[in-house]
């Protein structure tokens, strides 16, 4: 984490643009320098860099991750705010994605080389090589302007409206899951068939078992690790990656909050976004390790 | 394949039921929804954050002067005023009218407002301005202000109608104004809506006609114009200019749209080739201008040949005007005198972040290559190219914006010298009988008289190629056709808009 704090805080401070000149220059105008020169003071940025270093590190170590160079706004406050709207999308997404990507998969093994795995395979390459810019503005077209059964994208909280918060989360939640069900989908089923050789489901099926108990007991359970192992891998990515989508849905998550940050350069907002998404991915890995164990034993010794 | 069946099912059903609750509150007419184009950084009531704050800013806040709807100057706070001598002018405020707070809205708060914009840690954008050319700010009684001009000044009621130069109250500080404009800031959600709430103090009785404004941001302009579609908001502001026809032919929508802003070019005059002024003159003959209306905003927009001086103002003249066309001859022969008959190499400074300036910048290259010219494209992200240009790093690049208001001073900012270099004019461009003539034409109150010293200014900066006009883009808004009394104001105030909120309404 400190290798990613310091690695973050030069780079922010060697790529150009000033964050005081960005403030006062909105809407192409000519800020005056005397302006300019006063916001730096102001906002801490005349000191010497390292001595900036040093109140950085010593902030991150009490857990204060500072205020926003634009508004004074805790970085900390917003992060809170916002990471579990990201969280709640990516979880959705990833709920929805194995609902629809793990029976699918399963079932596409079985019937491995038949007509509903040609078309299922077939489907899958068709969404894995679709943008989510272009299924979100093509759901987005469909339902919200065309039927008009949603609205084109936004966010209500749950604490004002539990109903009108699904609706705003299901459109951006679907798109991403069209994607990640297929990685779901084809690491299922390669998953799958790669157990169905194996001894043991071929003892199992030898002394008698039904095939429904095999599949779920012996195939299935034993299958789940990769395809855990995918998911974890994407949904960390997705942490920082959601920004086309919350941008096309208009959803005020984290991945937009880092996105606008760094186009503003607000360098106390980057480096807390970053830091965050990373001690989550941290964190992420780590509870991925402890499902493995709960789902094979052998793990545990 | 029954699990599938289920799926599909159950989430038709979900979508099917969630439909009901938006129909419902989409019927209230109580409150206008208005999609900006950005969130605004920062609300503060001096400082020029961008345009989507300035429309917030306007609702929230008024000064002594405004415009009306038209874009004549008019009484904001105050009701009368008069130039007492060439440097006096008298203001008087309307009478018993307050703050949002309850404070009254007197000339201590006039003078408070002005010694904060003034002082030593400001970063309001007028605080130059004002610090040139006002002496003494007096309050005479509790309704009356003088203010002492150190020169007399043709353009300091603009600067007073300015939205940077709200008055707030004495009661209030920078970070967190209260100010006197027909709405009231409510819920905030940061980075995503603006709630506003109308205030019924407002100094224009029967205003604001809606009792609550929404802001959403909306930074996705395809998103903005879905949103519109959808019906979910009832204004949005930057149309795209793709989607321009489609609102128009869209029988529930409407669409707004004035020729404000504008594109150009600027140079390095103090190293490169663009220090000769006659590869600027070259490079101001050799771009056909149509093209860039036609590429960047698919014909919506109008050609800049000159100066930007808008279409309606007194100060327009055809000829100056259309000062540029294309003209491949005249390239060549401007080539030659400048000792570069076989064309030269440049590059020029655009950003890739906004499509206007990237597909200008393309259209300049590809005139340029035409006659001979090679371009280097450098695209790099906004606050990149904002600072490189501040730095003079570059040879020639492409800017879009709008002059401050509707009067030629306005050129003052793009071709006069003595104030620091800037990512909106030529870097190290000066020529002392423009500034003259520049400050001859503020300093002067005859309007047939400034029209004389404005024509020679243009000519000048013209001949000197200090800056390049490339076109006029059309700015614009769009509504539902329900929502009455929001208007698109001309020309250079078209980001002022956001005045004629307190006359807006859904019918």
């Amino acid at each position: 984490m400190w290798v990613v704090a310091t690695l973050l805080f030069l780079i922010l401070r060697i790529v150009p643009g000033d964050p005081a000149e960005l403030l006062l220059s909105g809407g192409g105008v000519a800020p005056s320098p005397a302006a300019v020169a006063e916001l730096r003071e102001r906002l801490g940025l005349t000191r010497p860099v390292l001595a900036q270093y040093a109140e950085f590190l010593g902030r991150v170590l009490r857990g204060d991750l500072g205020v926003s160079l634009l508004d004074q706004h805790a970085v900390g406050e917003e992060v809170a705010r916002r990471l579990p709207r990201t969280l709640e999308l990516i979880l959705a997404a990833a709920i929805l994605a194995v609902a629809i990507g793990l029976p699918l998969g399963v079932l596409a093994a079985v019937r491995r080389g038949r007509a509903a795995d040609r078309l299922l395979s077939t489907v899958a390459s068709f969404n894995l090589s679709m943008p989510v810019f272009v299924t979100g503005t093509l759901l987005v077209l469909v339902f919200a302007q065309t039927l008009r059964w949603v609205p084109a994208g936004g966010f209500v909280a749950w604490t004002q409206d539990p109903a009108g918060h699904l609706v705003y989360l299901l459109m951006p939640a679907i798109t991403i899951a069209i994607g990640l069900s297929t990685v779901i989908f084809r690491m299922t089923r390669a998953a799958v068939l790669e157990t169905l050789e194996r001894d043991w489901v071929r003892t199992a099926r030898a002394k008698g078992l039904a095939p429904g108990p095999v599949l779920r007991r012996h195939v299935v359970r034993n299958a789940m690790g990769p395809v855990l192992t995918v998911l974890a891998l994407h949904m960390g990515t997705l942490l920082g990656g959601t920004v086309l989508v919350e941008y096309v849905f208009n959803w005020p998550g984290l991945s937009g909050y880092l996105v606008r940050a760094v186009e503003q350069r607000d360098y106390p907002e980057v480096q807390g976004i970053v830091l965050v998404i990373c001690a989550i991915f941290v964190l992420l890995n780590l509870a991925v390790d402890l499902l493995y164990a709960v789902l094979d034993p052998r793990v545990r010794h | 394949m029954k699990r599938r069946t289920f799926l599909t099912g159950s989430a038709t059903t979900v979508l099917a039921a969630s439909a009901l609750p938006r129909r419902a509150g989409a019927q209230a007419k109580t409150r206008l929804v208005f999609a900006l184009s950005s969130y605004p950084p920062s609300i503060r009531p001096w400082q020029n954050t961008g345009t989507a704050a300035a429309t917030v800013k306007l609702a929230i806040y008024r000064g002594l002067l405004g415009y009306d709807p038209k874009g004549e100057v008019r009484g904001e706070l105050a009701e009368s005023w008069k130039r007492e001598n060439d440097r006096t002018w008298i203001f008087t405020l309307k009478s018993g009218i307050r703050f949002q707070d309850g404070e009254p809205v007197n000339a201590e708060a006039v003078k408070y407002s002005f010694d904060q914009m003034l002082g030593d840690k400001s970063t309001a954008y007028l605080k130059g301005q004002y610090a040139a050319l006002v002496d003494k700010l007096e309050p005479v009684n509790a309704r009356t202000v003088r203010f002492v001009l150190k020169e007399p000044s043709a353009t300091f009621g603009y600067l007073l109608a300015s939205v940077h130069s709200p008055i707030i109250s004495p009661k209030s500080s920078e970070a967190n104004a209260v100010g006197a404009g027909p709405y009231r800031l409510g819920d905030v959600e940061r980075g995503t809506r603006l709630d506003l709430e109308a205030f019924d103090g407002f100094h224009r009785k029967s205003r604001p006609k809606t009792k609550s404004l929404r802001f959403i941001a909306y930074a996705d302009e395809n998103l903005r114009v879905a949103a519109l579609r959808a019906g979910d908001v009832d204004i949005i502001e930057y149309v795209p200019w793709q989607s321009m026809e489609s609102i128009e032919k869209n029988p529930k929508l409407a669409l707004d749209a004035v020729d404000g802003p504008f594109m150009y070019l600027v140079f390095n005059t103090q190293q490169g080739p663009f220090t000769n002024a006659k590869l600027r003159q070259a490079v101001a003959y050799a771009i056909r201008r149509d093209d860039i209306v036609k590429a960047a905003f698919f014909g919506r927009g109008s050609v800049l040949g000159g100066l930007p001086i808008p279409k309606g103002s007194p100060f327009y003249d055809p000829e100056l005007a259309n000062y540029w066309k294309t003209d491949p001859a005249r390239v060549k022969s401007l080539l030659a005198e400048a000792g570069m008959p076989n064309g030269f190499k440049a590059a020029l400074l655009s950003t890739a972040q906004y499509g206007m300036h990237k597909d200008t910048a393309e259209v300049v290259q590809q005139s340029l290559a035409a006659v001979g010219v090679q371009v280097e494209l450098q695209l790099p992200d906004w606050a990149t190219r904002v600072a490189l240009g501040n730095k003079g790093q570059y040879d020639f690049a492409v800017m879009g914006t709008v002059g401050d208001f509707n009067d030629p001073d306005s050129l003052t900012g793009f071709v006069g010298s003595g104030q620091t270099a800037s990512y909106n004019r030529s870097f190290g461009y000066g020529n002392a009988k423009v500034d003259d003539l520049l400050a001859k034409g503020r300093a002067e109150l005859d309007p047939a008289k400034r029209k004389q010293i404005y024509r020679q200014a243009e000519r000048l900066a013209l001949d000197d190629a200090a800056m390049v006009g490339l076109a006029w883009r059309s700015q614009g808004y769009a509504m539902q056709k329900s929502v009455k009394g929001f208007k698109n104001m001309p020309g250079f105030l078209t980001f002022y808009s956001g005045l004629t909120l307190e006359d807006a309404e859904a019918v």
